[in-house]
């Protein structure tokens, strides 16, 4: 039965691979927001079959079917797309449907997370070799790293390591504090800036006190949906000297905490949003 | 005439019945699904033949059937295990969600995945595969008799106590499960996502081969149980009166019910409901005596949750509901009207 | 049959019953009498093992605790004060439980003890939805299927077996009781308040005051105006009635009540 079974997956194999070649494009799921934008940007949106449901952008993605959320993946939802790539990041799971999918003839692909700009490049060529779009990929990544070429000249020219708040705004009273280890951390360190909080690990419940002492030079707040922040349910940071100086940035969580194809415009409005000199602490009250 | 003289629904005709429900959510759970196989594929599968398309037999052979057999065998066990804690306590509310076995055993479980690494490092290395099913028999199995601590005083059974116990303890464990996820890193994060909803979707011979052994090793000893039981309806002391020791047949049946939802918890994650609803329907429709209501109880428990497994994976195809979510969403609006109509608990 | 020796309980540190002895003979039938709190229950209890003793209780020559459960209950039916059934089972499986497993499958004893109790119409019938004498009526057939085909002598305890029947099926449940006591070498101790059918169905009656036995004797011998006033703190007109047997006609309580003087057993001869 095994051996039979195993001739079987042969063959599936054997047949998967020239369904992928030059002569018909290939289908494909991507379970993961930064790459789904990825194949948007380079112009391969049409060969998606099926997205996750982190996927939210751009809006074309609306209009395909959603194969569940990145961390549950079922295998028999994404098979049912008969697409001949699923293209996901690490966080992809249960690694028993992935193994399963990939025996069924599925070429499944887990990029590594992104966590430096140089590293959202190399996942930007890579999705573009999967695809068949090298030359469209590296069009879009030197053009991308010279924006952030531009943004990391201009941060360079501040004088200090600016101290940022980063928070993530979930629910309607749920917010979070990014700590060590955290794609927040990766961003402000991107643009020369540091964690404002210090001691926790990943995205923890805010303390509000916390909040209060953490004096930071700039605030940043990632909304999982616009307008999901409200300011003045959180007179803590609302009293900040940075919130009331402008040091602030409300963004979408994925455009900020992505690392895809959008990295260049988060730095570089995040890089607005700080302050030139280390005043603003000093003058907290 | 479907009715015999006692106005409950015929025995033999209702095995039948059941038996055929059984076979239908079989036959559906394995022939519908997501992905689309055509009747001459599964066929040609089954009958040992090379099927047209080249994946139908790893859908069937490596996801469909054990998911089928898991999650007929996930039904079984929960829905038995609530028929003898409902017994043992002589109230039609008791279900090991309820009463916090299966927050205990979940907790046992997550308990491993989370300090796996760190200070429970040794007896991972030491159990293997066999960690999680073993801790969560141990922490249902542990959940049940401080349960049964608690509500019992003297000799009595205070079921308002045991329904606030169960309460506190699903509190408790809820509580410890919430900070071992606060502490969890990203990476065991994503193996607990599924603790909490129930989930036979990732099911594989490997978890059968794992979970299975507890589970039909439950189902096993229940036969045993079936008198004692029945006394147990009349009281705790006729129990003994009948020739029973009565601590014995308490240890059997938390035993029993520890491994069963110990080992459902630890393949399939939380799913509630099936313990309550299963054991009550049987009792409503064929009566209480327990030589009935456990055997029945396997079959109808095992052919609902496949059934609602059915559908969970194909209603909002290409994703799927999770199971808990289902079950609770049937058991919910369910145990209101059990609650409404039950006039002293 | 039943030999019962310097017999004590204790509950949580408080002696509830104290050095009680008793010899009951296959086919007799002892009526346990006292005033409420006097330690009746505790003492069935203790003979029913769902209470440790000291002293000691031989059945047929072993001592209790020795005897292996499942033969033990072959040979020693207990009918407790109170049984609560709220799951839907029917009359006929309550008495089907009290079968022995080693005992023939079919329900020739059941169908007769029910017709025997005048139940027979109610076989089908859910539980919970009996009355409250019938279900009474149904626990005593359920008790009876243990040991009414037992071969050799058995014991059958009963805790106020009649306290919920009206005259007639009091009548029809002891002679039925007396019956089979005669009839299949039963011995039986049955507490009873109804102190005229203690009287009229007891071959003897044992009265129990503060966990003592303070006589064991014949009706007429342990019915008397001076021992219920001294135990129960009543006066009563004793009637000796042609049919043998003295019946006890309360005319008011005793205004305060002294503590009984002779707490010892004794054998009334």
């Amino acid at each position: 039965m095994i051996r039979f079974f195993a001739v079987l997956t042969t063959i599936a194999g054997l047949l998967g691979a020239p369904l992928s070649g030059a002569s018909e494009e290939p289908r494909v799921v991507t379970a993961d927001g930064a790459i789904t934008e990825t194949v948007y940007r380079l112009g391969a949106g049409s060969l998606l079959v099926g997205v996750d449901t982190t996927s939210s952008y751009p809006l074309a993605t609306d209009d395909l079917p959603k194969v569940g959320y990145l961390r549950a993946l079922p295998f028999e939802g994404v098979l049912a797309l008969k697409p001949d790539m699923l293209i996901t990041s690490e966080k992809a799971a249960p690694q028993e449907n992935l193994e399963r999918l990939s025996r069924a003839g599925v070429k499944v692909e887990k990029l590594p997370s992104a966590m430096t700009p140089e590293a959202a490049m190399q996942r930007i060529e890579r999705v573009g070799q999967l695809l068949g779009r090298s030359e469209e990929a590296d069009g879009l990544t030197r053009d991308l790293r010279a924006d952030i070429k531009k943004t990391q000249a201009l941060a360079s020219k501040r004088g200090f390591r600016p101290k940022v708040l980063f928070i993530l705004a979930a629910g309607n009273h749920s917010v979070m504090l990014a700590g060590k280890g955290t794609a927040a951390e990766a961003l402000l360190d991107s643009v020369g800036a540091d964690n404002a909080v210090s001691g926790i690990m990943g995205y923890k419940p805010a303390n509000r006190e916390a909040i209060l002492a953490s004096r930071p030079d700039a605030i940043v707040v990632a909304e999982s949906t616009p307008g999901q922040f409200n300011a003045e349910d959180w007179p803590g940071v609302m009293r900040l000297a940075a919130w009331q100086s402008g040091h602030r940035l409300v963004a979408d969580g994925m455009l900020l905490l992505g690392f895809g194809p959008r990295l260049p415009q988060a730095m570089a409005e995040l890089n607005q949003v700080l302050p030139v000199s280390s005043s603003v602490a000093a003058n907290d009250s | 005439m479907i009715r015999d003289a006692a106005g409950r629904l015929r025995l033999g005709p209702s095995v039948g019945l059941m038996t055929c429900a059984a076979v239908i959510a079989a036959i559906t759970s394995i022939t519908i699904g997501a992905y689309p196989l055509a009747v001459a594929d599964i066929a040609s599968v089954f009958l040992g033949r090379d099927a047209a398309d080249p994946v139908a037999s790893m859908v069937l052979i490596e996801v469909r059937l054990p998911r089928f057999l898991l999650g007929f065998l996930v039904g079984a066990v929960l829905a038995v295990s609530g028929a003898i804690l409902q017994g043992l306590f002589r109230n039609p509310l008791a279900d090991p969600g309820l009463i916090g076995v299966s927050a205990g055993a979940s907790l046992a479980a997550i308990a491993v995945i989370v300090l796996g690494s760190t200070w429970l490092g040794g007896w991972l290395a030491f159990a293997g595969e066999w960690a999680l099913p073993v801790a969560a028999f141990v922490g249902g199995s542990g959940t049940v008799l401080l349960a049964w601590r608690i509500a019992n005083r003297a000799g009595q059974t205070s079921v308002a106590t045991l329904l606030l116990a169960g309460i506190a303890i699903n509190a408790v464990a809820g509580a410890a499960t919430g900070l071992l996820t606060f502490y969890a890193t990203d990476e065991e994060l994503r193996s607990l996502t599924f603790w909490t909803m129930g989930s036979l979707g990732h099911a594989t011979w490997r978890d059968l081969l794992v979970g299975a052994p507890f589970m039909i090793l439950a189902l096993v000893a229940t036969p045993w149980l079936i008198r004692p039981l029945d006394a147990f309806l009349m009281g705790e002391s006729v129990v003994g009166h009948l020739g029973y020791r009565t601590d014995t047949v308490k240890k059997v049946a938390i035993v029993v019910v520890g491994l069963g939802v110990g080992a459902a918890v630890a393949v399939s994650g939380l799913i509630g409901f099936v313990g309550l609803v299963v054991p009550h329907l049987v009792r409503q429709l064929l009566g209480a005596s327990h030589r009935v209501v456990l055997p029945l109880s396997a079959l109808l428990g095992g052919t609902l949750l496949v059934a609602a497994d059915s559908v969970a994976r194909v209603v909002v195809s290409p994703a799927e509901l999770p199971i808990g979510l289902m079950m609770a969403l049937i058991g919910g609006p369910f145990f209101l009207a059990l609650l409404l109509r039950t006039k002293v608990i | 049959m039943l030999s019962v020796r310097n017999l004590n309980v204790s509950l949580g540190g408080t002696r509830i019953v104290t050095g009680i002895d008793l010899e009951l003979g296959a086919g007799e039938l002892v009526m346990l009498l006292g005033p409420n709190g006097a330690g009746k229950s505790t003492f069935l209890k203790a003979l029913s093992g769902e209470t440790q003793y000291h002293g000691s209780v031989l059945l047929s020559g072993c001592e209790l605790t020795r005897w292996q459960p499942q033969r033990l209950a072959r040979r020693r039916a207990v009918m407790p004060q109170r049984v609560d059934v709220n799951f839907p089972l029917t009359v006929k499986e309550v008495v089907r439980l009290g079968r022995p497993r080693s005992a023939p499958v079919n329900d020739l004893v059941v169908l007769e003890l029910l017709r025997a109790l005048e139940l027979e119409h109610l076989v089908n019938r859910m539980v919970p939805g009996l009355s409250g004498g019938e279900q009474q009526r149904l626990q005593l057939a359920r008790v009876l299927a243990q040991i009414v085909d037992c071969p050799g002598e058995s014991l059958l305890l009963l805790d106020e077996c009649t306290s919920a029947l009206d005259p007639a099926h009091q009548q029809l449940v002891l002679e039925l009781v007396r019956h089979l006591a005669r009839k299949r070498d039963m011995a039986v101790l049955a507490i009873v308040h109804d102190l005229n059918l203690a009287a009229q169905f007891g071959d003897r009656l044992m009265l129990m005051e503060s966990g003592r036995c303070v006589l064991d004797g014949r009706a007429e011998q342990v019915l008397t105006p001076a021992n219920l006033k001294l135990v129960y703190g009543f006066h009563a007109r004793i009637v000796h009635l042609p049919e043998g047997y003295p019946m006890v006609i309360p005319t008011g309580r005793v205004a305060s009540q002294t503590a009984p003087s002779n707490p010892v057993c004794r054998q009334a001869s």
